[in-house]
């Protein structure tokens, strides 16, 4: 911690000091996500951006760095921070079968995802390898593979297991014909969800390997479940994303709203976690000028990280879906000038 | 002779890289003081010279401020009583 310290003398070299101690927390990592998991480089280039979010299915054969994207790997070479987000959930391949395949010489065969998640009525529910599954072993030559190929990269990254809990969850969830309520799938998520890190922790990790779990963070209830102070010990980071879809949004009240829950919910160990904003966007259909709302995130989250509780560690906008920077090259323009800014800068 | 006090204080104990810092020193001295002398020069005729002033300060005082993370604090005003210093972040 930096001291200042202060001395005043007199004419006859008496003196009189006073000292006081200051944190200058470290920079907020800038991120970013470019639809379809694309090629971000060219978005990228000239701007602050440092950290990056990806998605990958645990039922993929390329997780790392994913098919034909050998560009992660320079960028994670560079020293731009990832978060690799594995989830359990299928990603609607034709083939949702079961799978047999080898890693590092070991033949492993892994039963056909059994689950369904995000049962929203009226659409069809994606299936997912089931809580009960990971817990019963069956899933562990999905993990093997992932980390096979994990090693290869030359860095450590954040794995976030899961992308959103809460909306996976929000509808209940089935495995194998039983049916199971929001409450009781948070249960068997953070279950499965201590089973995977207590798997990928046994075995050698790069250097700076970290995880966490995946939330969007809407639903306080939800949220309080997903972070036992149990499994907290096993995770480096809270995560939760951030979007603005009114006209009324404002960013310090968007990015404070899950983290005040975290303060008045949450324990010590979870608290003690940096924040990883694995996704923040502005909906242009209700704030058609989204250059001036990102403009207000810098001073948002220098306000926020003043304040206690966890300080927000990274912020990566996500250009897709809700976040669809239109037009681009302005959205693009605020973002890189945001990330110039103090706390990023 | 006095010794003279200090006080210091910071506009927040947490900044953001490059945010502006404001440190305030309040200060003092009870021998410190500020006089003027003023002087007058009158011949026989009673004619008087315009006055001169002069100012000296007894037991001046000389404030330091020293970082141990080598930031630079630059004063941005000082009253005599109340000096106020910034750095960046």
């Amino acid at each position: 911690m930096p001291r200042v310290t202060v001395t005043v003398r007199d004419s006859a070299s008496r003196t009189a000091s006073a000292t006081v101690a200051y944190t200058v927390l470290p920079p907020v990592l800038g991120g970013y996500y470019l639809s379809g998991g694309a090629d971000p480089t060219a978005d990228m280039a000239g701007g602050n951006f440092r950290s990056l979010t990806q998605y990958r299915s645990f039922a993929d054969a390329y997780i790392f760095p994913g098919y034909q994207r050998p560009w992660l790997v320079t960028l994670g070479r560079a020293g731009v921070r990832l978060n690799m987000v594995l989830e359990l959930k299928h990603y609607g391949a034709p083939d949702t079968g079961p799978q047999t395949f080898s890693v590092d010489g070991v033949t492993y065969t892994v039963p056909a995802p059994a689950m369904t998640i995000q049962q929203r009525p009226g659409t069809v529910w994606p299936k997912a390898y089931g809580y009960g599954q990971v817990l019963a072993g069956q899933c562990d030559g999905l993990f093997a593979r992932a980390l096979s190929q994990y090693r290869t990269m030359g860095f450590g990254v954040n794995i976030q297991l899961a992308s959103e809990l809460d909306t996976d969850h929000e509808f209940g969830t089935t495995e194998a014909g039983k049916a199971y309520t929001w409450a009781e799938s948070d249960a068997r998520a953070v279950q499965a969800v201590t089973y995977i890190v207590n798997w990928f922790r046994a075995k050698g990790l790069p250097q700076d390997s970290t995880f966490s779990v995946g939330l969007g963070g809407f639903d306080r209830d939800c949220f309080r479940r997903t972070h036992p102070e149990a499994l907290m010990t096993r995770l480096n980071y809270l995560q939760w994303n951030v979007y603005a879809t009114s006209p009324s949004h404002t960013a310090l009240e968007r990015f404070r709203r899950t983290k005040d829950w975290a303060v008045a919910d949450l324990g010590p160990v979870a608290l003690s976690r940096p924040v990883l904003i694995a996704e923040w966007g502005v909906r242009v259909i209700e704030i058609p000028d989204q250059a001036a709302w990102i403009a207000t995130v810098p001073p948002a989250i220098a306000r926020l990280n003043a304040e206690r509780g966890p300080l927000i560690a990274r912020t990566n906008y996500f250009n897709s879906g809700w976040g669809t920077l239109s037009p681009k090259a302005t959205g693009l323009a605020a973002l890189r000038a945001a990330y110039a800014r103090p706390p990023y800068g | 002779m006095a010794a003279p006090t200090a006080n210091a204080s910071l506009n927040s104990t947490t900044y953001s890289p490059g945010e502006q810092m404001l440190l305030t020193v309040n200060y003092g001295d009870a021998d410190n003081q500020r006089l003027t002398v003023t002087v007058t020069v009158t011949d026989a005729q009673g004619n008087r010279s315009a006055p001169v002033s002069v100012t000296a300060v007894i037991d001046p005082l000389t404030i330091t401020v020293a970082d141990d993370s080598g930031r630079t604090w630059s004063r941005v005003s000082d009253s005599g009583a109340v000096a106020v210093f910034r750095a960046v972040a």
